[in-house]
């Protein structure tokens, strides 16, 4: 009996020792790899003294169980502030009223093309999606130059890409859709199964299948590819069509989510994540490009204002991809 | 009599908390999901030749996997239990270590292994690399299924079948038809773990009904249609255990008392060497294998890695094993609490669906049950549930109290009534007969069912990271948090601590079982 009472009283010490009675925290939900996200979210906690209490995602669920979280708890929400490495959550959560807007002064100077119209979301430090290639299996002159070329006969089985049903991939093929169109968007897509494309589980995959020298060169992002310099090896970065329609631009995102159970820390971490400390933060740790002007990035890390981005509408291009992802399953799978 | 017991008011608590705080949740979520909307007829709709064209090829895999599964783990079993092999409590406990890692995380290691070798991973990433990976992890569950239902035959019987026919005919006529039921067991178990799994068809990018709910759930965001497939994926699940249970009638498994009964060990002679290779060729290819590649990968930029990950995830400790602890504790009672209305062949109408209930919960995929338990527990009057340990508690025990139910159930069918019975003639009240006679028999039984449920609770992602609540430090969630960009040495340091770590505990527990347990002969198998 008297071991009863003590396992009893253990599951009760446990079960009530997480919850939460401290007023002065913020709730993040965030999409970003933990190893740069949590950084920053630390140094947010010791500069307000603001608890920053995280649920962070995983690659093995590609990075959609917070969103799927999101929805689930949108009755009851239990979540502050939605940090996303691109729009295409943001925008999915906006539609299903899980966001309301909210307007931080600190992002004013960052162009409206990286914000919602309504202000459900407001873009920071952006990511590019780039090509990795090899530099063992691809000599300068023979890497591709447009996204177009990874469909001639010299790449046949050369060229890896992320399944395009998750993640920024499918960002990247709905920019495609709404630059050139349906029907050349698909002839494109068409002409690259027939190329043998490699289908990755992810750009992390692709990444690694270049650097191990599997797979000659793979679309990724550039938090990627800059991870595998880093790390050492061999391999090059290219932002594709910049004599054409240019490279897809994709900010992080941050976004005050409705009936928030915390909004005025929230508000103080949105303005903290908008400013360009934050952006210098994150151009040191992952090579993301700040959508501040006039913020300082060490040398080797890309300016935007070196960059022919693709011009696009991101509300626009997620409607596009609602429409064509059951395409896109079909191209994937078959 | 048996009313009584059914009726005794902590059964009645016991199962009144089963059903209200999981079996509830879960029906409230299917039912919202599947009738909201007219979406049930759309949704049915969806369900076409391809879907279940899709189905029957997962059916295949799994049919592949079960039956490889049951034959490795067959023969380990006979080597392990019936024969003196040399070594053979160290391999009882080491070939069970890739039961006891993510699947994820051993499917990785093995493409990094092909690679490594071949300079390519074109045969890994494949139906056969699935078939391989998953065989490897699901024959030690066959090979405990099966050696245990072994080491439990009667070995009169043996003897006595020596005495009028020879060594063949003793295997086919006498051992083989008296551990069928086990046989079937271990396939059907295998068989519902290989089909329910996501994380290795996933990594390996091959298509299969787990993936295709996970896309419609991660991709479209249809939770009703990702319900209604899940649905049938449940519906197989229960067809297959009913049938299991219908045809076998709850045969021993798992059995972990067998208190009283004899063993035959047979003599392997000239072929002791050739079994100790072959077991040793398993344990090298299971365990030792990915152990290398993960080794390889985590000292490759020195030491300073290992030591960055051991940094990440020591705040992890903690929780973790307190989690895995408490798990473990409510899902031996729950067990527990289910099991015993079978002692004395007691059991009503109401024990059998409190059976029923553990099982159609334990075949729900996690990520559904996960979403259930959000929607119903994520209401501003249950937020003391919500945002605290509480909800992974109420996760592990809805996945793992059917296994340490049939378990300890098992063991307690073993005990004889005998005992039960001259104790009631004495007039000895039923709690003291249960505290006093059934549980000092089935401890073995029960701290068994603590070990395997400990280190599931340890490793469990699915719901976990459902679940868990902003801010918390969880072992598994932490490695596949931090898994996204880093660097391989990194990642790859990570899992080789919770491969320590779990090998250590497996370590401990099994030597703290021999010392308490060193008066139940059979303990070790």
């Amino acid at each position: 009996m008297k071991n009863l009472t003590f396992i009893i009283a253990f599951i009760i010490v446990l079960i009530t020792s997480n919850c939460n009675n401290n007023s002065n925290v913020v709730v993040v939900y965030t999409t970003v790899d933990q190893i740069f996200s949590e950084p920053v979210l630390k140094e947010f906690e010791s500069g307000t003294g603001i608890t920053v209490k995280v649920v962070y995602d995983t690659e093995e669920t590609k990075s959609t169980g917070v969103l799927n979280r999101l929805i689930a708890e949108k009755d009851n929400p239990q979540c502050d502030v939605f940090w996303s490495g691109d729009p295409v959550r943001t925008i999915i959560l906006k539609n299903r009223g899980i966001t309301t807007p909210f307007q931080s002064q600190v992002a004013n100077d960052i162009d409206m093309v990286f914000k919602d119209p309504d202000y459900h979301w407001t873009g920071f430090s952006a990511r590019a999606r780039v090509l990795i290639y090899n530099k063992n299996l691809l000599a300068a002159a023979d890497v591709p130059r447009s996204i177009f070329d990874l469909t001639k006969e010299q790449y046949s089985g050369k060229v890896a890409i992320a399944n395009p049903l998750f993640g920024t991939t499918t960002f990247h093929i709905a920019a495609i859709f709404t630059a050139v169109g349906d029907e050349k968007a698909k002839q494109f897509l068409a002409d690259l199964k027939s190329n043998a494309v490699v289908i990755a589980t992810s750009n992390g995959d692709v990444k690694k299948r270049v650097v191990q020298g599997e797979i000659a060169c793979g679309l990724t992002d550039t938090d990627d590819a800059w991870e595998a310099i880093k790390e050492g090896a061999n391999v090059g970065i290219v932002f594709l069509d910049q004599q054409g329609i240019g490279s897809l631009i994709m900010p992080n995102t941050v976004s005050l989510i409705n009936n928030s159970p915390h909004p005025a820390n929230a508000k103080k971490l949105m303005d903290y994540l908008l400013s360009k400390e934050t952006e210098a933060k994150l151009a040191k740790s992952c090579a993301q490009m700040p959508l501040h002007k006039g913020v300082e990035i060490p040398g080797n890390i890309p300016s935007l204002d070196n960059i022919i981005p693709m011009k696009i509408d991101y509300d626009k291009t997620a409607k596009k991809l609602e429409e064509i992802q059951y395409y896109l399953k079909e191209w994937a799978e078959n | 009599m048996g009313r009584k017991l059914i009726e005794h008011p902590f059964y009645a608590i016991i199962f009144g908390s089963f059903v209200f705080f999981i079996v509830i949740p879960v029906a409230y979520t299917l039912g919202t999901a599947l009738f909201a909307d007219s979406s049930l007829t759309d949704n049915l709709q969806l369900l076409n030749k391809d879907t279940f064209l899709l189905l029957a090829k997962s059916c295949i895999i799994a049919f592949s996997i079960a039956l490889l599964s049951t034959l490795f783990g067959t023969a380990l079993g006979f080597l392990l239990y019936k024969t003196q092999v040399p070594f053979r409590s160290f391999f009882k406990i080491a070939l069970l270590i890739p039961l006891f890692i993510s699947p994820y995380i051993l499917a990785v290691a093995w493409k990094d292994f092909f690679f490594l070798l071949f300079n390519n991973t074109d045969f890994i990433s494949s139906y056969i690399g699935v078939i391989l990976v998953l065989t490897s992890i699901f024959t030690p569950l066959s090979m405990l299924i099966v050696g245990s239902a072994l080491a439990n035959i009667n070995a009169q019987l043996e003897e006595t079948g020596f005495v009028i026919t020879d060594f063949r005919s003793v295997i086919f006529k006498i051992m083989l038809p008296l551990i069928k039921p086990a046989l079937i067991t271990s396939f059907v178990l295998v068989f519902i773990f290989s089909i329910s799994e996501f994380s290795v068809p996933a990594f390996f990018g091959v298509k299969v009904f787990t993936t295709e709910i996970f896309t419609q759930f991660s991709a479209f965001y249809n939770h009703s249609l990702a319900i209604l497939q899940s649905a049938l994926l449940i519906l197989l699940c229960v067809l297959l255990l009913l049938s299991e249970r219908k045809y076998i009638a709850d045969a021993p498994f798992l059995s972990v008392s067998g208190k009283g009964k004899s063993t035959k060990f047979y003599n392997l002679e000239n072929k002791k060497w050739i079994s100790l290779f072959f077991l040793a060729g398993w344990f090298f290819i299971s365990v030792i294998l990915p152990f290398i590649v993960l080794i390889v990968q985590s000292f490759q930029d020195g030491i300073a890695k290992f030591v960055q990950a051991f940094e990440l995830l020591k705040p992890t400790f903690g929780n973790s094993l307190g989690l895995a602890l408490a798990g473990a504790l409510i899902t031996v009672f729950i067990g527990f609490t289910v099991a015993y209305p079978t002692w004395s062949g007691v059991e009503t109408k109401s024990g059998k669906s409190f059976d029923w209930l553990l099982l159609v919960v334990f075949a729900i995929p996690s990520t559904i049950l996960g979403i259930s338990l959000i929607k119903f527990y994520n209401h501003p009057i249950l937020d003391f549930i919500y945002s605290g340990y509480a909800i992974i508690l109420i996760g592990y025990t809805a996945k793992f109290s059917f296994i340490s139910a049939k378990l300890i159930g098992n063991a307690i069918m073993q005990i004889p009534n005998s005992l039960d019975e001259a104790a009631q003639i004495e007039g000895i009240a039923l709690s003291k007969r249960i505290q006093k006679i059934l549980i000092p028999l089935i401890m073995p039984a029960l701290f068994a069912a603590f070990v395997i449920n400990f280190i599931f609770c340890l490793g469990e992602l699915g719901i976990t990271i459902m679940l868990y609540p902003p801010g918390t430090e969880i072992m598994p969630i932490k490695v596949f948090t931090i898994m996204a960009n880093a660097p391989q040495s990194l990642t790859s340091s990570m899992t080789l601590i919770v491969f320590s770590v779990t090998l250590l505990i497996i370590a401990c527990l099994y030597f703290i079982g021999k010392t308490f347990f060193k008066d139940y002969s059979n303990v070790n198998n």
